[in-house]
């Protein structure tokens, strides 16, 4: 059974959200931060299309890291998760909830935000939420609050201003029940008005068969120390109300109630109407307002079927706090959210601090000082500052070495073609760098992504040469038109010095264990310098940095490997513009020998 | 929307082919009667209007032993009550003290079964003969199945059926995602099951899980809808929000604009409960964040209902909480667009407009209403949720 008591004390609460709704998010960020949180709860999110969601915490914006699959969600998240808030389609109710549940050791209360979930699907929810004793709020529910503790949902609203205006930061003594999402934050905003603060206050949802029932809203309720009173907004249909009415009886509650049944309306009707929520139709007699309120008035409830008597019972029944007292804390705080302004761009690279530069998080004049070059590349490539000291010299190690590799390549070639035709520098070296790709300097990228996937998938590395043979594949990496293995390329020896020199390399261990393989079917296939530099990278990345595999194939994914090799060439394809500005041949043109024309 | 009524012809056709038994009836629509040729002139049938009302005998909705040649012409007449859709099932003989009752309704904790030996259109009559059982809900997931086991020979063995059959009738109900189904009566003859009549709800949010086995048109509706409610219904249909309207009263004098399911009865009851309900010409709702278009079209239909009251003096009511998505800037907008486009019209009935609304954008939601009615004269009051919602409806009625 929900204990409101342990959602107070409880120091920490995590939460996640199952899909992902921005503006509900948003408003429960809003809600902490009002309420001086120094942290959103709210860990991650279950979704696709993005990495992250941006969000405001504050006049801040925090990145909050999506997940495609509740599978993929850390551990410590998943351990420390007490909250969910799903807002998936109705169709993903049932199958997002129940594996939840599987998942989430330490899950307390789910809110289910969509509408329309099949009946059949709600009565599996509630057996869910009772056999693994987990509270599962809704269908069609904007959620529970504590004042100043939780909120989980849009409920009591989803802008800032609504939440202070709501008094939402004020403990009180009134509990707010309610089948109808809107009615809840109305209500609670009218009591706010009164001054009349709250204890706690679930949204039902207007379903037929809400998981958590008004039954569990009011024994929550009754169990709770600090609650006095509860106000109940209820609808016509269902049978809700008589199961409350047989606990009244046995005297399971014994707090003043007071409630307003909304849908006498429907007398109004020749045949039995469907209003707004599902439940709110009554087919048959004992499920109209009127029955209901009768049966509620009938063991004691201060029931109605109108509102303007309904808010005259609360005025006069339940004593108010002083109604003119403003929380000026969350006054002062809604002023930073109000301030506030969302950013276009998120970046980890640099800023400008007050006119100078910052790179990294420190600032450029100094670093330029005390670090390598090496060092302050491989921060800004990777977005953060390295501690490696090895990692910091080998990039500039490798810097040096794919600064460039002749006046043949296909490259340097259209370099110098574009300078002949009398382009600028900035032209010709563009069209030297728009050639690299999959067949000219893409291979430091495919070569990691070789060496990544044949050590984390566990295969041998005479399975890997062999099914990538079998598919007709080249293995980047591997294979020098002039090197052999009893004539080795002479830089790679070096390169891969920087990796043994590590306590665990199994990185180039596999390249390495490839290239034996391959040597031995044809003496050029040795791993060349792209095929090196990938498998040390990896490895320094690994031991040095603390990359997870996952990190790496991120890096890869985004192209990392290969941005070494554009910066180092760049400097080769402007050598060779200046080269061939300064000789001044004229336009390049070949003649018709060097091309063989061929009828097809 | 949530439960709703299937046509008898559609229930009968599901549920029979699903017991594998051949259903020999047939549904029109039209005074054709296109099938009549098909009926046999040697056989007796019964006609009865298919609209989901209910107590249709005592009505007179239910004709008996009709010749083929003659069912025409009870449709035409059947037509000018009101009522388009008719049903038409040979006719079987059998012993009235023979009729059953069993009926199924999805409750929280299962399924609550009513059964008794005594069924027919008396019913109600013979309460204390009716017994109620519970089965519990079993899924996959389930261990124990012996309690539903328990209940379904029990209500078996009252009703004097083989057991298979109870399983089959709660087997099709959770298969198609009912709600309620009703036999009264079913008779036995020969061993053999009748079932004579039926009524059921399914549950309309379930439609996909139940591999789409009924549509739009096999839902029963009770009357005739005007053409605006129509217009609205199809809107409805294919828009992400949610848009209803029903017709009231055509000589009401106020017309609600609501959103919001709870506040929208809300204001509504306090209508009914200060002994205003009459005035009232509509019920209806916008919500789920409709965009300005949508709520331009709905609005159009709405005045056009107005309009047709022939009343001098209109009242319109632009009402609901405060929203958590819909944009009140957006809908406003396209509130006002149809208002504009009407003018002439709403100021011929000297129509003023009320509104209580809150919500995104609210500030230049309601600005941009109380600019147009104080422009155009017919400002009532424009409030956001500082007054409450009951308030709105006082003050409405006080200008009436």
């Amino acid at each position: 059974m929900l204990d409101i008591q342990t959602l107070r004390t409880t120091r920490k609460h995590d939460a996640i959200a199952i899909g992902s709704h921005k503006g509900i998010m948003q408003s429960m960020l809003d809600f902490e931060f009002l309420a001086g949180y120094t942290e959103p709860s709210l860990k991650a999110i279950i979704s696709t299309g993005t990495k992250y969601v941006k969000l405001f915490f504050g006049k801040d914006e925090v990145l909050i890291p999506v997940f495609n699959q509740l599978s993929k969600l850390p551990g410590d998240i998943s351990k420390n998760t007490n909250f969910i808030i799903n807002t998936r389609s109705a169709r993903r109710v049932l199958a997002s909830t129940q594996e939840a549940i599987d998942r989430l050791p330490n899950l307390l209360v789910s809110v289910i935000f969509a509408e329309n979930v099949p009946e059949a699907h709600a009565q599996q929810l509630i057996n869910l939420s009772q056999e693994n004793n987990s509270t599962i709020i809704g269908p069609a529910s904007i959620g529970i609050l504590v004042p100043q503790r939780l909120k989980l949902g849009a409920i009591a609203g989803v802008q800032a201003r609504q939440l202070v205006a709501s008094q939402l930061f004020e403990k009180g003594e009134t509990a707010v029940f309610s089948s109808s999402g809107g009615m809840t934050n109305e209500l609670i905003r009218s009591l706010a008005n009164v001054g009349i603060h709250l204890s706690f206050a679930v949204s039902f949802g207007g379903d037929r068969f809400p998981a958590f029932s008004p039954l569990d809203g009011f024994l929550a309720a009754e169990k709770d120390k600090e609650t006095k009173h509860i106000v109940y907004f209820g609808e016509l249909g269902g049978y809700d109300e008589y199961e409350l009415i047989e606990h009244i009886k046995k005297g399971d509650i014994t707090k003043p109630i007071i409630c307003y049944i909304g849908g006498t309306v429907a007398e109004m009707f020749a045949t039995p109407p469907q209003f707004g929520h599902a439940k709110a139709m009554a087919a048959r007699g004992e499920e109209t307002a009127l029955a209901k309120t009768k049966a509620l008035k009938a063991v004691g409830v201060h029931a109605t079927t109108s509102f303007s008597t309904f808010t005259q019972l609360v005025e006069t029944m339940i004593t108010r706090k002083s109604s003119s007292k403003k929380n000026t804390e969350s006054e002062s705080r809604l002023k930073v959210i109000e301030g506030r302004k969302a950013s276009l761009f998120v970046n980890s690279v640099s800023r400008d601090v007050g006119g100078s530069v910052e790179i990294v998080g420190s600032e450029l004049l100094k670093q330029a000082q005390s670090y390598s070059y090496g060092n302050i590349v491989m921060s800004m490539l990777l977005g953060k500052r390295i501690t490696s000291k090895p990692l910091g010299n080998f990039t500039e190690f490798v810097l040096k070495l794919v600064v460039d590799h002749g006046p043949y390549v296909s490259g340097a070639v259209n370099t110098m073609v574009a300078a002949r035709a009398g382009k600028d520098l900035v032209s010709s070296l563009s069209s030297g760098l728009l050639t690299i790709g999959p067949r000219f300097g893409g291979a430091l990228n495919q070569a990691a992504q070789h060496w990544l996937t044949g050590t984390i998938t566990d295969t041998t590395p005479d399975e890997y040469v062999e099914s990538l043979a079998r598919q007709g594949k080249r293995i980047a990496g591997i294979g020098h038109r002039k090197y052999r293995s009893d004539n080795p390329d002479p830089r790679v020896k070096p390169i891969i010095a920087y990796a043994t020199i590590l306590s665990h390399h199994r990185f180039i261990d596999f390249a390495l264990a490839v290239e034996k393989i391959t040597t031995e079917k044809k003496g050029n296939l040795i791993l060349n310098v792209d095929g090196a530099i990938a498998g040390v990278l990896l490895d320094l990345l690994e031991q040095e940095e603390q990359y997870s595999p996952k990190d790496l194939q991120e890096l890869i994914d985004i192209e990392f490997f290969n941005a070494l090799f554009v910066l180092g060439r760049s400097v080769g394809f402007t050598a060779h513009y200046l080269d061939q500005r300064r000789k001044d041949e004229g336009l390049f043109r070949l003649s018709p020998q060097e091309i063989t024309f061929t009828k097809l | 929307m949530a439960r709703v009524k299937l046509t008898e012809y559609k229930a009968k056709k599901l549920l029979f082919t699903s017991l594998k038994i051949q259903y020999e009836g047939y549904s029109f629509d039209d005074a054709s009667i296109p099938f009549a040729k098909r009926l046999s002139a040697d056989k007796k049938y019964v006609v009865k209007v298919d609209q989901g009302v209910k107590g249709r005998m005592k009505k007179g909705l239910v004709v008996l032993q009709v010749e083929a040649k003659n069912i025409a012409g009870i449709y035409k007449k059947f037509h000018e009550k009101g009522y388009g859709r008719i049903i038409v099932e040979p006719q079987i003989i059998y012993n009235p003290e023979q009729e059953r009752y069993l009926s199924i309704e999805r409750i929280r904790t299962g399924f609550r079964i009513l059964y008794s030996r005594h069924g027919g259109i008396h019913v109600e009559d013979k309460a204390n003969t009716m017994q109620e059982s519970i089965l519990p809900i079993v899924t996959n997931r389930s261990k124990d199945k012996s309690l539903y086991d328990k209940e379904l020979h029990t209500i078996a063995a009252a009703l004097g059926i083989q057991e298979e059959i109870i399983r089959h009738l709660h087997d099709f109900f959770t298969d198609y995602y009912c709600s309620f189904l009703e036999v009264n009566p079913f008779v036995l003859i020969d061993g053999k099951l009748h079932i004579l009549d039926l009524a059921i709800e399914v549950d309309s949010t379930a439609r996909f899980f139940a591999r789409n086995a009924w549509s739009n048109e096999d839902i029963a509706s009770h009357t005739q809808s005007s053409e605006e409610e129509q217009v609205v219904q199809q809107l409805n249909d294919q828009s992400q929000a949610a848009l209803s309207l029903t017709l009231l009263n055509p000589r009401g004098t106020i017309w609600l604009l609501l959103s919001g399911g709870g506040a929208s009865l809300t204001i509504a009851d306090e209508f009914y409960n200060l002994g205003h309900g009459k005035e009232l010409g509509n019920y209806g709702e916008y919500s789920g964040n409709p965009n300005e278009e949508e709520t331009y079209l709905y609005t159009k239909q709405l005045l056009n209902l107005a309009f047709k009251s022939n009343q001098k003096k209109i009242r319109i009511l632009i009402g609901g909480g405060v929203a958590n998505f819909t944009d009140v800037r957006t809908t406003f907008r396209g509130i006002a667009k149809a208002f504009e486009e009407q003018k002439t019209q709403m100021k011929k009935h000297q129509t003023r407009v009320f509104v209580r609304r809150g919500g995104p954008h609210e500030a230049e939601g309601l600005s941009i209403m109380k600019e147009w009615l104080s422009k155009n004269d017919m400002l009532g009051v424009v409030s956001g949720p500082e007054i409450p919602l009951n308030e709105i409806v006082k003050r409405v009625i006080n200008q009436s």
